[in-house]
């Protein structure tokens, strides 16, 4: 219990120069009609660069991050972001891009993605793959806007309108669903992996999609896989693959292998790319024969020697974002299948597991871990227990950030009650999964008094997420507003 | 069990996994387990891969020569004059900048679920939604979203659950790849989306069209760009809200042009949203990018994204923390406002300390001279023969809408480049067969980079590539 945040009484930014009530409008543009113009300049402060820094800097040192704490959050898959990928993204050959060039001039740009998108293809066991997609969620809706156009090819569309769901889905997935135009039905679990029996009652020739992961968030792998795929192949649906938990299966297995037919991949997890504070991240779509002529436009193909954006696919969604996807994390996930290597792949996700196994079997001496005793890459403990000393999973993870960890993702999935849900990547040495399992221990034996009072060194203490809600002051305007006092920002309480 | 081989250079080797193979094994022995492979038991034998082909492991030394030698073959713009522009921008950034993005507390955190362990995010994203609210001039903002044209496809859906009908209009001037986003995020309703026709001369939209599609009582909104996709103010946007009456409208919005600029609350916007890489980010080839999304308070419940809120500890002190998230997927599911999981966070961060190190004024005047320079870009385009530079009479700010007169714009552009200019990019849409903009059309903008000088390269190179070209085409 040494840890202490900093704690500075770091005021809004409006507050170190408070910009006046009206600012002045900016000069008059020739050329552009008055009516157009600002009446009024923008209400920010004038601040010198080193105001700025300094109170950036001192921001940054109330944060947690990877290179400051140990982040458990699992399926987040929290590892070590090198720095060798970060020089690289910065290079002018790679940030100075502007993504309207002209191809001849961006042949270097081309050869990553196309590379990346090949080295993935064989990973995942699918026939092509596409860097366009954002993030996960957005992989997942663009992954469902191909299976939509790809009923629709087959007539099937007006009847296939259902994608079923475990429910231990991540959130996004029945949320991409409804983007997509579906609805969804969630199909219950047994003993933390689908319940075959109910799959098969489940499916009809309304099912257009079946989503999973796999491990999925029970940290447990679907071995019933083939069975599932011949499930939902029988049916006429299309099998998803939500690579959110890719981490422990790397060179082992791989969605395709495993019959999905298409699948999303998170390089901000698996391969590296740094998670930005919620991002960016970077997603991927993989298709098998039948779904690739779906992926967005335009793909990247080489011709002979020269690398080409093929807009020529009449059969594809279009675009899903502006550009060809998140290159600056493609480049620092190709850096990290360079490093390495396909050997290397596979120690990743064996040292993964290794981590989570091993961290499973120390923590299960403090609290239940449903389920069976093999997990793959992160696991769950139930805090139910704890309810009966008045303790709840909300009040330990606030404890555990005292110590100067990240807590593990909490609540969910919801089929475990109190759930902890623990990911320890492959970055993680024994030292720290060690010293967690310490602080871990000392967190779950505390007195509730404690507990509930937690957390106590950080920059604040327990935050009311009722209030927020409730006041919704969401901005330096509402709370000027909130204070009563229109002319000037009101002084915000801060913290000290 | 050995560790993976890598490539035998020599040069060092930084630890990414931890530990070695004495220590592996002992973790292992606590398990009760021998090797590895007992780890993947429950993987049936059936779906196990084979090798891969994907080669060994480097050293650091190694990825990145690997990786640089691959680099090398981009021609980044710096190397060229450059006029590109449309939605990413090329923009000097200021060092405090990077400096601060660079700051591995921001980069290495993952969204904030614990608001106590990530205050320095959270106060940053209250800042960035702060900022964003004075732009725009609405109401609330969220914390970011992928980029300008998934968050035009967010509003698109924001504005149809907040209005009935199955239509939606767009210019049809805006950039193709933001009508194929749009297209996307519809997919899943039973909607149409319109095109509005704009005025052959001035490029603005054709408000009858607007009027008489709003008479039939069946249009969920409207949205429209500032500038348009021809670079162009279109005063008529002043005037639409008029006729929208409480359908809403959509302003997809440049930040820096919003320095300057009445903001679109103030004449009718219900949401605005924009892409913001320009401000602190660099092009990256078009990704990471920035969507920032605005739109009126009693909206927000139906909005995506996530959103940052003011509350308060125990002890009373002010603090920050995510708020409103049972509309969000993690809590809501299938009934949430968007799936939207991860967003662009350490963007939001880099478009707030660009924007406090530049300041307000500073903002405004860049704006002004990228008008000015403009302007001498025009009048020295302007002069070609072969060239209707700017294609529209209609005002401008940075960057307008270039006609190469019965030619490609393409061919055009290619040209340019082999005198070292880029010169732009073509507006119309790629894909064979498709309809738009003609292919005569680009954009071109002027940026910090391109003075005096390297305009009149670009004219000069611009008069040699004219007309019929009996060059190779190579």
């Amino acid at each position: 219990m040494t840890f202490r945040q900093a704690r500075w009484d770091e005021p809004l930014l409006w507050e170190l120069a408070p910009p006046p009530p009206e600012p002045p409008a900016p000069d008059a543009i020739p050329g552009i009609p008055d009516r157009l113009r600002r009446k009024q300049g923008v209400a920010w402060p004038e601040l010198s660069e080193l105001e700025v820094v300094r109170h950036y800097t001192r921001l940054s040192q109330m944060n947690f991050g990877i290179d400051t704490s140990a982040y458990p959050l699992g399926s987040c898959t929290m590892k070590y972001n090198p720095k060798v990928s970060e020089r690289l993204a910065r290079r002018p050959g790679a940030a100075e891009l502007h993504p309207y060039q002209p191809v001849s001039t961006v042949q270097g740009a081309l050869e990553i993605i196309w590379r990346l998108e090949r080295a993935l293809g064989r990973l995942t066991g699918l026939a092509e793959a596409s860097l366009q997609p954002a993030a996960g969620a957005h992989g997942e809706f663009a992954a469902l806007l191909m299976a939509r156009a790809f009923f629709r090819d087959r007539g099937e569309l007006e009847q296939r309108t259902e994608v079923l769901l475990p429910d231990t889905a991540h959130g996004t997935n029945p949320a991409s669903a409804m983007m997509a135009g579906f609805t969804t039905r969630e199909i219950a679990s047994k003993e933390g992996c689908v319940d075959l029996a109910a799959l098969r009652a489940a499916v009809s020739d309304r099912t257009a999609v079946f989503m999973l992961t796999n491990p999925n968030t029970a940290g447990l792998f679907e071995s019933e896989i083939q069975e599932i795929a011949g499930t939902v192949h029988d049916a006429g649906g299309v099998l998803y693959y939500d690579g959110a938990n890719l981490n422990a299966i790397l060179g082992v297995t791989g969605p395709g292998r495993m019959g999905f037919d298409i699948a999303h991949l998170n390089l901000h997890k698996t391969f590296a790319t740094p998670h930005g504070g919620g991002g960016p991240g970077a997603g991927v779509l993989a298709a098998n024969e039948r779904l690739a002529p779906y992926l967005p436009v335009p793909r990247v193909v080489k011709q002979g020697r020269k690398f080409v954006l093929d807009y020529d696919r009449p059969k594809s969604i279009g675009k899903i974002k502006t550009g060809y996807g998140n290159f600056g994390l493609d480049l620092r996930a190709y850096a990290f299948l360079l490093y390495h290597g396909e050997d290397g792949l596979r120690h990743v996700s064996r040292r993964a597991v290794l981590n989570a196994n091993y961290l499973a079997r120390r923590l299960g001496k403090f609290l239940p871990r449903p389920f069976r005793e093999l997990v793959k890459h992160e696991f769950l403990l139930s805090g139910a227990p704890l309810k009966a000393k008045g303790v709840r999973t909300l009040d330990l993870a606030k404890r555990l950030l005292d110590e100067g960890v990240h807590a593990p993702t909490v609540y969910f999935p919801s089929l475990v009650d109190e759930a902890l849900m623990i990911e320890f990547p492959e970055t993680e040495s024994r030292r720290e999964l060690d010293a967690f399992a310490a602080a871990f221990e000392r967190a779950v034996t505390d007195t509730p008094e404690n507990l509930h009072a937690a957390p106590r060194n950080l920059a604040i203490g327990r935050l009311d997420e009722v209030r927020a809600a409730k006041e919704l002051r969401l901005s330096w305007r509402d709370l000027r507003s909130a204070a009563g006092k229109v002319e000037a920002p009101a002084p915000v309480p801060s913290a000290g | 069990m050995g560790r993976p081989a890598r490539r035998p250079l020599g040069a060092a080797v930084p630890r990414w996994i931890p530990g070695d193979a004495a220590e592996e094994q002992a973790l292992l022995a606590e398990l009760g387990l021998r090797q590895f492979d007992d780890l993947f038991a429950d993987i049936p034998r059936k779906v196990r891969l084979g090798r891969l082909g994907l080669g060994p492991g480097r050293d650091e030394l190694d990825v990145v020569r690997a990786v640089d030698k691959i680099l090398d073959r981009n021609r980044p713009m710096g190397r060229f004059a450059s006029f590109l522009g449309g939605r990413v921008a090329h923009r000097f950034q200021p060092a405090a900048v990077d400096a601060i993005v660079s700051r591995s507390e921001f980069y290495t955190s993952y969204t904030p679920y614990q608001p106590e362990a990530s205050q320095g995010m959270l106060q940053t994203l209250f800042e960035f939604q702060s900022l964003w609210v004075e732009l725009t001039g609405l109401d609330a903002a969220n914390a970011s979203l992928y980029d300008g044209a998934t968050a035009a496809g967010e509003a698109l859906l924001l504005a149809h659950r907040i209005h009935p009908g199955h239509r939606f209009l767009v210019p049809a001037s805006l950039p193709w790849e933001e009508k194929s986003v749009l297209a996307n995020y519809a997919a899943g309703l039973p909607i149409r989306i319109e095109e509005i026709p704009y005025d052959e001369r001035t490029g603005r939209l054709d408000l009858e069209f607007v009027r008489s599609a709003v008479a039939e009582q069946n249009v969920f909104g409207l949205l429209a760009d500032v500038p348009n996709g021809f670079g162009h103010l279109d005063e008529g946007l002043w005037d639409v809200k008029e006729i929208l009456g409480k359908v809403p409208l959509v302003v997809v919005a440049d930040p820096l042009a919003l320095t300057v600029l009445d903001p679109p609350g103030n004449w009718g916007a219900d949401v605005v949203v924009a892409e913001g890489q320009g401000f602190g980010s660099s092009p990256s080839f078009g990704g990471p990018l920035l969507g920032l999304f605005a739109c009126r308070r009693e909206h927000l419940r139906l909005s995506p994204g996530r959103i940052v809120g003011a509350t308060a500890d125990a002890a009373g002190r002010t603090g920050f923390t995510l708020t409103l998230q049972t509309r969000e997927q993690h809590i809501r599911r299938s009934r949430a406002t968007s799936n939207i999981c991860t967003n662009q966070s350490l963007l939001a961060l880099a478009f707030v300390v660009y924007a406090s190190v530049v300041g307000p004024s500073g903002l405004a005047a860049l704006q002004t001279r990228l008008s000015e320079r403009a302007r001498t870009l025009a009048a020295a385009l302007g002069s070609i023969d072969g060239l209707a530079a700017p294609r529209f009479e209609a005002p401008y700010l940075g960057e307008f809408a270039v006609e190469v007169r019965g030619a490609e714009a393409t061919t055009f552009l290619d040209r340019l480049r082999r005198r070292r200019v880029l010169g732009g990019h073509p507006l119309a849409d790629p894909r064979p067969g498709a309809t738009g903009l003609p292919a005569s059309l680009y954009l071109t903008a002027a940026t910090e980079f391109t003075d005096e000088k390297e305009i009149q390269r670009y004219a000069k190179a611009a008069r040699a590539s004219v007309g019929p070209h009996r060059g190779a085409s190579s």
